[in-house]
């Protein structure tokens, strides 16, 4: 976010060519020329109008009591002091953190695995890489659906049959199971880019290496933990903080699985903004809401990054 | 238009041309609308106005096509296109939030309804000549929901109770009288059960399921003024004051509790379509749902014979009530550029043979005074209390729409946990209140 707007806040200062020759003087090696600023200023501008206005938008509600619609006063911090007194809100963020710590471990293990997996010489290599990557191109709330009907149909009517009572009821209808099925929806859809990027990292990496390691007798579980892990360091990071961004702010798997159910024991604090804000009314309480969560992301990710770059090494 | 040559060559086809052309143009000017694109959109050769119908019900799009179709028929140079969504309260808030308040609206008279009315978004229909031909109670179920100054928001429409649902066939076939008391509901219950047929369809994969019997449970057994009691305790409701859901609804959740404990093993995981379905195919013999339920399922089974009775709430057979609720009412976008012709509209849908219609196709009670008795065979065991007047409003309608009322009935049908639920209402309550005290 802030190479565009630094971007933006130079190009005026960029002298304008006023002479057709002082503009060949000036497009000599070491100037930039000012296509590139062109290239990026619709983007600043979009960017800028559909992002960052609503986001100072809604911080600016956050100080009110607007519903939505109607009449509004100023209200200080009032909303953000209620929130820290809210039990709901704090649930919301201990299932989101709890759900979304679960997802990203579980989601880069297993896409990791898959990756080397289809980086080795194996048979319809190619055409694996194809279906491994279908997931991402599917609706969430699609396959949300089906696999609602899976969870709530199909999953207890095999279990009945093999005799195993602990799965022969819904997991969405148990409290404590629910996040399980939302887990696995999650981690489903999610897999499939990450092991795209995984992938491209482990394509990076030089073949000499392994074979330097061989003659040095390394085996399969050194190569992998001395060679290839570190080397795809950058590519574990992205991985990582995107995942983790994106399912903290999970919604869609939510809705179309549990609906924040049973009860509230998988409300995720987008679910709640959601419902407090669209259909509860209560508007500018839950954009003060969102305002801390985004903070709460920015941070994370901060902090992400910072940790996990300091581990990457380089070649 | 003037310029193109066609229309000095073909002169016959005038007429037929410029309405096909209005009707595409009402068509951007719908899809504009749902993209929250533009800002004015209005034909522009005045002859013909286009008004935006927002229309909750997506069971009830025939009906309201019939009805449109009849109004265009006798009004040519108006024309309504009508808009439904899934989730009316959201869609209709966040059309607010927009500014774009649609021309003419059927909402359901709920909570977010009197909240909008309250915040003034709706016109005035006090005046509007079609509100002399619907009885006072109707009227007053709107008007208490909320109001803008003295103003009346929404014409009432159709009214639907909220009553249990049971199959005929199957309570003749065992010898089962409906139940006027708790007591013969329960007898009736434990007797079903011992001939190995399933009393209640749940259906709690869709939390709003369960409203249904608390509104009915809650509205019999709760104090006189139970809610105006609570809304003056304000962020003082707890087990310590005056009124609280702690004290005042613990007979009312003990019972919602008896009847979900007699519902099919797998009520947690159906959702309301499923238990539609179930119930017409006979799965079990009665079914926790107001008489909006009654067409989806015969929708499923044609020939299923069912009826409907009152929810024996009380000991005493006299005590009951009957829940009912203006279904549907209609309003109109405050500020609209075409207010007469949208009350010329509301004006039509309001004639009584239109009502009566749509009362037959959906199973509703008309709002008008002078409104014959419901014919509808499966409204029959209800005509009583709405002749007698016994009838009250829907209790979750005075609850905020900020309180999870629905995620916390479902948790409590779940966990069983009377404690729990009770106290959990009141704390979410007192939250509530002391936010919206800061207004």
């Amino acid at each position: 976010m802030t190479s565009p707007t630094a971007t933006l806040a130079q190009e005026p200062a960029a002298p304008r060519p006023a002479t057709p020759p002082q503009k060949r003087k000036r497009s000599g090696i070491g100037r930039v020329s000012p296509t590139f600023y062109w290239m990026v200023l619709p983007a600043v501008i979009l960017f800028f109008v559909l992002h960052t206005v609503p986001v100072l938008n809604g911080i600016f509600f956050s100080l009110t009591n607007y519903a939505g619609y109607g009449e509004w006063d100023f209200t200080g911090l009032q909303n953000y002091v209620n929130l820290f007194k809210d039990d709901q809100v704090l649930n919301a963020y201990l299932f989101t953190f709890g759900f979304a710590i679960v997802a990203t471990v579980a989601v880069n293990v297993i896409s990791l695995a898959i990756a080397l997996g289809l980086n080795a010489k194996i048979k319809f290599r190619t055409g694996l890489r194809g279906i491994f990557f279908i997931p991402n191109i599917l609706s969430i709330l699609v396959i949300g659906y089906v696999f609602n009907y899976l969870f709530s149909n199909s999953l207890p009517a095999i279990a009945k049959n093999l005799g195993i009572t602990a799965l022969s009821t819904s997991i969405l209808a148990d409290p404590d199971l629910a996040w399980v099925g939302i887990v696995i929806l999650a981690v489903w859809q999610a897999a499939a880019f990450n092991i795209i990027i995984y992938l491209a990292g482990l394509q990076t990496i030089p073949g000499e290496l392994y074979e330097a390691a061989s003659l040095d007798g390394a085996r399969r579980w050194r190569k992998f933990s001395s060679i290839t892990f570190p080397l795809i360091g950058a590519f574990f990071t992205i991985n990582m903080v995107l995942s983790l961004k994106n399912f903290l702010q999970v919604f869609d798997h939510i809705i179309a699985l549990t609906n924040g159910g049973p009860g509230t024991s998988t409300q995720s604090v987008s679910l709640l903004i959601y419902r407090g804000g669209f259909q509860g009314g209560e508007y500018a309480y839950q954009t003060a809401n969102a305002v801390i969560f985004l903070i709460v992301i920015v941070l994370i990710s901060v902090i992400q990054l910072r940790v996990l770059q300091r581990r990457e090494a380089t070649f | 238009m003037v310029n193109d040559p066609l229309d000095q060559v073909r002169t016959p086809d005038r007429s037929a041309r410029p309405h096909r052309r209005r009707r595409a143009l009402a068509a951007l000017c719908t899809a504009a609308l749902g993209l929250g694109g533009l800002a004015a959109c209005s034909p522009d050769d005045g002859d013909t106005v286009t008004l935006n119908f927002f229309q909750f019900k997506p069971e009830a799009v025939a009906q309201f096509d019939e009805i449109i179709a009849g109004f265009e028929a006798e009004n040519p140079d108006i024309e309504v296109v009508q808009n439904h969504v899934p989730n009316a309260d959201t869609a209709l808030r966040t059309l607010l939030v927009k500014d774009k308040v649609p021309d003419v609206m059927t909402l359901n008279a709920n909570g977010t309804f009197g909240e909008l009315s309250r915040a003034g978004v709706f016109e005035d229909m006090s005046d509007v000549p079609a509100m002399d031909t619907v009885a006072d109670a109707p009227i007053e179920i709107v008007t208490d929901l909320g109001q803008f100054e003295d103003e009346v928001s929404g014409v009432p429409f159709a009214l639907a109770a909220s009553s249990i649902i049971y199959n005929k066939t199957i309570f003749a076939e065992h010898g089962i009288e409906v139940p006027t008391t708790w007591d013969e509901l329960i007898a009736a219950v434990e007797a079903l059960e011992a001939a190995g047929v399933q009393p209640f369809y749940g259906t709690i994969k869709d939390q709003w399921t369960v409203l249904p019997a608390f509104n009915n449970l809650g509205a019999a057994l709760q104090p006189e003024g139970f809610y105006d009691d609570l809304r003056a305790e304000g962020d003082d409701v707890g087990p310590d004051s005056a009124v609280s859901f702690t004290q005042d609804y613990r007979e009312a959740a003990e019972k919602l509790k008896t009847l979900f404990s007699s519902m099919q093993p797998d009520f947690a995981s159906r959702d309301y379509n499923a238990g539609n379905a179930a119930f017409a195919d006979g799965a079990s013999a009665m079914y926790l749902q107001g008489t909006y339920a009654i067409a989806p399922i015969l929708a499923n089974n044609p020939d299923l014979d069912l009826g409907t009775f009152p929810y024996p709430s009380s000991e005493d057979a006299e005590e009951n009530l009957l829940v009912t609720g203006v279904d549907v009412v209609l309003a109109i976008g405050k500020g609209t550029p075409h207010q007469a012709e949208a009350e010329k509209f509301v004006e039509y849908m309001m004639r009584p043979e239109n009502i009566a219609a749509y009362g037959e196709a959906q199973s509703t009670f008309s709002p008008l005074k002078d409104a014959e008795p419901s014919t509808n065979p499966y409204l029959a065991g209800l005509n009583d209390f709405v002749a007698e007047g016994r009838i009250t409003g829907y209790i979750d309608h005075q609850i905020p729409p900020a309180i999870p009322l629905q995620p916390l009935l479902q948790q409590f049908i779940i966990d069983g946990d009377t404690d729990r639920f009770l106290t959990g209402l009141d704390s979410e309550w007192r939250k509530v209140a002391s936010r919206s005290s800061q207004r």
